[in-house]
């Protein structure tokens, strides 16, 4: 069905074909690789002592993690707590946030991804991210999938569609959509403009999804599909994902971090966290909801 | 019981006047249509519609009049003029909005000491300047400048400057420096409009590109620009009837001469040019009037066509029609590379544009300040009558009744039609969409119109003199001061007015107490731009205010509004078409960018003010 299964199920004799060929190529086309990760590791990616400043203001504090590979960890807390802050770091997009400071060490597949003459395309290329508010581009379905394959030099039509016909499928969005390719994405629901974004971010075999909020300008039907396809996508990606929605963390999450005031209370499988919390904090903050 | 009843009727009463204002906009195009098209049908008759429009010979003389060659000049320049300064101005947009730089910060490595003490120094006022609105300010000024300023900075620089020297011919005027001049006074309009187009583009798009591995040129420029397409369209129409009706600075550089525009430095007459230079010798009532009328007129639907187009630029991506069918499984890996030359090549290529602004805007001013402030006394600019007739205070003192009298009208006119759409009117019925229409129609119209209207009405009238061309040039201003007004309304909060009906107030003693004195800073901004395009108007004005010799021109005379006037930029023309005094033009011309230069310091305090209140 997908793309990353077949590359984890080849064979370690063909690779090593594959290898010598691809140098081949290196040395005929001099492509800049965008494979620069490993993620051969248990862990895809790994938090070491992250502080965080916008400006004088510290946004985050201490962050230790590590979130396992295959796996979709989720992120709660209340509002302002530094969750959001924390996924944005992941791929980078704070860059954009004036006055932004990262201090400490972010591992994703073996990589420090705060060196210096990192590539953030490639980084961001491995780590995709769907935002909040659906935002498809005011394209066709079509062209949306394949805006990120054509910025990586994918312009043969027949690559192109098998590309997006893999993803949609992937997004299980292609029986919906496969009749309307060629009209504006803007003319879809709200939920089916997420799971566009879904594909769109899949398209260019990224390793790890952040999701920042995903469901919570949807309404319930568009929540459980999206569920339930994060439920599917694990088996090729690792997911990452902040939500508001306690239930949602506990009904899909393999582990939950908990957060509070730019600090992380607690980390640990899911159904620890909701059954027996360490921390007093992380209980109150749960209870405190579901009572 | 009659207290209620009597509000009432006040409140019914202002309803009316105010729809009253807002249809004025809807009568002066038609009433500038017919009138002009009334005193072209001797024309049509005499010479043939057909004739007329594809004749290519025009002399007064034996009465001969065809406009083909006129109307190609016009077209071609124009197209040119729309791809050079097109490009350009987009660019320049682009590079605004994407990468100018809010700060500059100054490095220094060595370790001369006082040459580090001179870097700090420098660094510490570096950081209080914000390079963006400079930038800004720059385009701002750019769109201010008097076109005569733009025909004098095009003949001296351009023609005598350097494309004297390529023409073989050594003429250097034509089809090329008009397409520049031409060029450089459309860029401010494409530029902003464009900048708010890209604006105006959901940050989501552009995070969605850099999320999936774009590169912030690819995001911009495959994502960001085709989403803003639509805006930037219509920049690119309201460059094109800019373009088609500027009168001045074409008269000055494209040589006059009626030639089909066959190569570069042939010198060309569009159809501006025409009018211009042969309504000031035109018999009353002759068909020779008659003709250039319906020059004017074929100008004015060429005009409004295009700007009419802007209606129907698509505003968001529809979908292609029908699907295509997906053939797949193709074999082969798909190799995902690093691109993105060209989105690079292009974010330089918006920095060149970018500079070629400022190049362009640092020459015209430098031009004018080198050759104008040594032609600055007190006697050129408030000498009377006693100095020998080369003093500008006769101009000042038509150009302030103008003023005066063109606010005094336009400003109750305007602020009428604001309230009426603001708050009366349902946002989005019909007739909003038919009045909306017609003020855009209205700020389309070529400034030579207005002046030929105000030549068949306003001077049948009053006269050729400042209450006619008063009265010409509210039509020309109504546009400006109905939207800014409006946008000022818009922006008074809903809470104010609830608020006030809340106290029991009438809807008409709300408007006037509450949102008017509130909306009163963006009132002030459509007042300092009026008075900036009041002063830089010069076609619409010769033939209503009038156009006086220099020689003739005194104090005594202007102080009576009654006599004919020129403002400064219509004096500043006559100092051109006379050919006799240079440096009195320069020196006009560099009053005049001073006048801008403050008009456009007051709209930018104003605005900041706004926004600190906000």
């Amino acid at each position: 069905m997908n793309l990353f299964k077949k590359k984890d199920a080849v064979a370690p004799t063909e690779d090593a074909a594959g290898e010598t060929e691809q140098k081949k190529q290196k040395k005929e086309k001099k492509p800049v690789t965008l494979d620069i990760f490993d993620f051969s590791g248990e862990n895809a990616i790994t938090i070491k002592d992250v502080d965080l400043f916008y400006g004088e203001f510290q946004a985050l504090k201490k962050i230790n993690m590590k979130m396992p590979k295959y796996q979709i960890t989720a992120m709660i807390g209340p509002s302002g707590c530094g969750k959001s802050t924390l996924i944005k770091t992941l791929n980078r997009m704070n860059d954009l946030v004036e006055g932004c400071r990262v201090v400490g060490k972010i591992e994703i597949g073996g990589v420090d991804i705060y060196q210096k003459g990192i590539d953030l395309s490639a980084l961001r290329k491995n780590v995709g991210m769907v935002f909040q508010k659906p935002n498809p581009f005011p394209m066709s379905v079509y062209d949306n999938i394949a805006y990120g394959p054509r910025t990586f030099g994918i312009r043969k039509k027949g690559e192109l569609d098998e590309i997006v016909e893999r993803s949609l499928k992937q997004a299980a969005m292609w029986d919906e959509l496969k009749d309307r390719l060629n009209k504006s994405a803007l003319g879809l629901s709200g939920g089916q403009q997420q799971r566009l974004c879904i594909a769109r971010a899949l398209a260019v075999g990224p390793q790890i999804l952040l999701m920042d909020e995903p469901t919570s300008a949807l309404d319930p039907i568009s929540t459980g599909k999206i569920e339930e396809l994060c439920e599917e996508l694990k088996n090729d990606v690792t997911i990452v994902m902040v939500t508001h929605n306690m239930q949602q963390a506990a009904r899909i999450s393999d582990k939950t971090a908990f957060f509070l005031l730019g600090e992380m209370i607690e980390m640990g499988d899911t159904e620890q966290v909701f059954s027996e919390p360490k921390h007093p904090e992380t209980e109150r903050y749960i209870t405190g909801r579901f009572g | 019981m009659t207290k209620v009843s009597s509000t009432k009727a006040k409140d019914t009463s202002a309803k009316i006047l105010f729809i009253v204002c807002a249809c004025l906009s809807i009568f002066a195009v038609f009433g500038i249509i017919c009138y002009i098209l009334a005193a072209s049908i001797p024309a049509f008759r005499e010479v043939g519609f057909f004739q007329f429009l594809f004749g290519t010979r025009w002399n007064h003389i034996n009465d001969t009049y065809g406009i083909l060659a006129m109307l190609c000049s016009t077209l071609v320049v124009t197209v040119l003029a729309v791809i050079l300064g097109g490009i350009i101005g987009i660019f320049t947009a682009i590079f605004m909005v994407f990468w100018c730089p809010d700060k500059l910060h100054i490095r220094y490595r060595g370790k001369n000491k006082s040459m580090q003490n001179f870097v700090a120094w420098m660094n510490s006022w570096l950081r209080k300047i914000n390079l963006r609105t400079i930038f800004d300010q720059i385009i701002k000024l750019l769109a201010g400048i008097p076109s005569v300023i733009y025909g004098y900075f095009g003949i001296i620089v351009l023609v005598q400057g350097g494309l004297v020297q390529m023409d073989p011919m050594h003429r250097g005027f034509g089809v090329l420096a008009t397409c520049i001049v031409l060029s450089i006074m459309i860029i401010p309009t494409i530029t902003s409009l464009t900048k708010n187009a890209l604006e105006a583009v959901p940050a989501q798009y552009f995070e969605g590109a850099l999320a999936m591995g774009n590169t912030k040129a690819q995001a911009v420029f495959r994502v960001v620009f085709p989403a803003a397409r639509s805006g930037i369209i219509s920049a690119l129409i309201l460059g094109i009837g800019r373009a088609m009706g500027e009168t001045m600075a074409v008269q000055m550089v494209s040589g006059g001469s009626v030639n089909f525009p066959v190569g570069i430095f042939t010198p060309i007459c569009p159809l501006t040019v025409k009018i211009n230079a042969e309504m000031g010798e035109v018999v009353p009532g002759s068909l020779h009037e008659s003709a250039l009328m319906a020059t004017g007129f074929v100008l004015l639907i060429l005009v409004l066509l295009i700007t009419l187009s802007v209606n129907f630029v698509p505003k968001e991506f529809k979908g292609k029609k029908g699907t295509k069918v997906l053939q797949g499984d193709e074999a082969g890996k798909v190799v995902y590379r690093k691109r993105g030359l060209i989105p690079e090549i292009l974010k330089y290529f918006g920095m060149i544009c970018a500079a070629v602004v400022v190049i362009a805007l640092a020459a015209v001013i430098l031009f004018i300040c080198i050759n104008g402030i040594p032609n600055i006394s007190w006697n050129f600019l408030f000498g009377g009558d006693s100095y020998d007739g080369h003093s500008l205070a006769p101009a000042f003192l038509t150009t302030f009744y103008i003023i005066i009298f063109t606010l005094l009208i336009a400003l109750p006119l305007g602020i009428g039609a604001a309230i009426f759409l603001n708050e009366y009117a349902k946002p989005g019925s019909k007739f909003v969409k038919v009045i909306r229409t017609f003020i855009d129609t209205l700020s389309g119209v070529p400034s030579i119109v207005f002046g030929l209207f105000g030549y068949l009405f306003f001077v049948q009238i009053f006269g050729s003199n400042v209450f006619a061309g008063s009265f010409t040039m509210v039509l020309v201003i109504l546009p400006t001061i109905i939207r800014s007004t409006e946008e000022a309304l818009r922006a008074v909060p809903m809470e104010l007015r609830e608020a006030s009906y809340g106290l029991g107030a009438s809807k008409i003693r709300t408007i006037f107490k509450v949102v008017l004195p509130s909306a009163f800073p963006g009132i002030a901004t459509a007042i300092v731009l009026s008075v900036g395009r009041i002063v830089s108007e010069s076609a619409a004005l010769i033939y209503t205010s009038g156009m006086i010799a220099v020689a003739s021109s005194s104090v005594s005379s202007a102080l009576d509004p009654t006599n004919m006037g020129s403002t400064l930029t219509v004096f500043m023309y006559s100092f051109f078409a006379e050919g006799l005094a240079f440096d009195e033009a320069y020196g006009t011309a560099f009053v005049l960018l001073v006048i801008t230069f403050v008009l456009n310091l007051i709209v930018y305090f104003i605005q900041k003010r706004v926004k600190k209140k906000r």
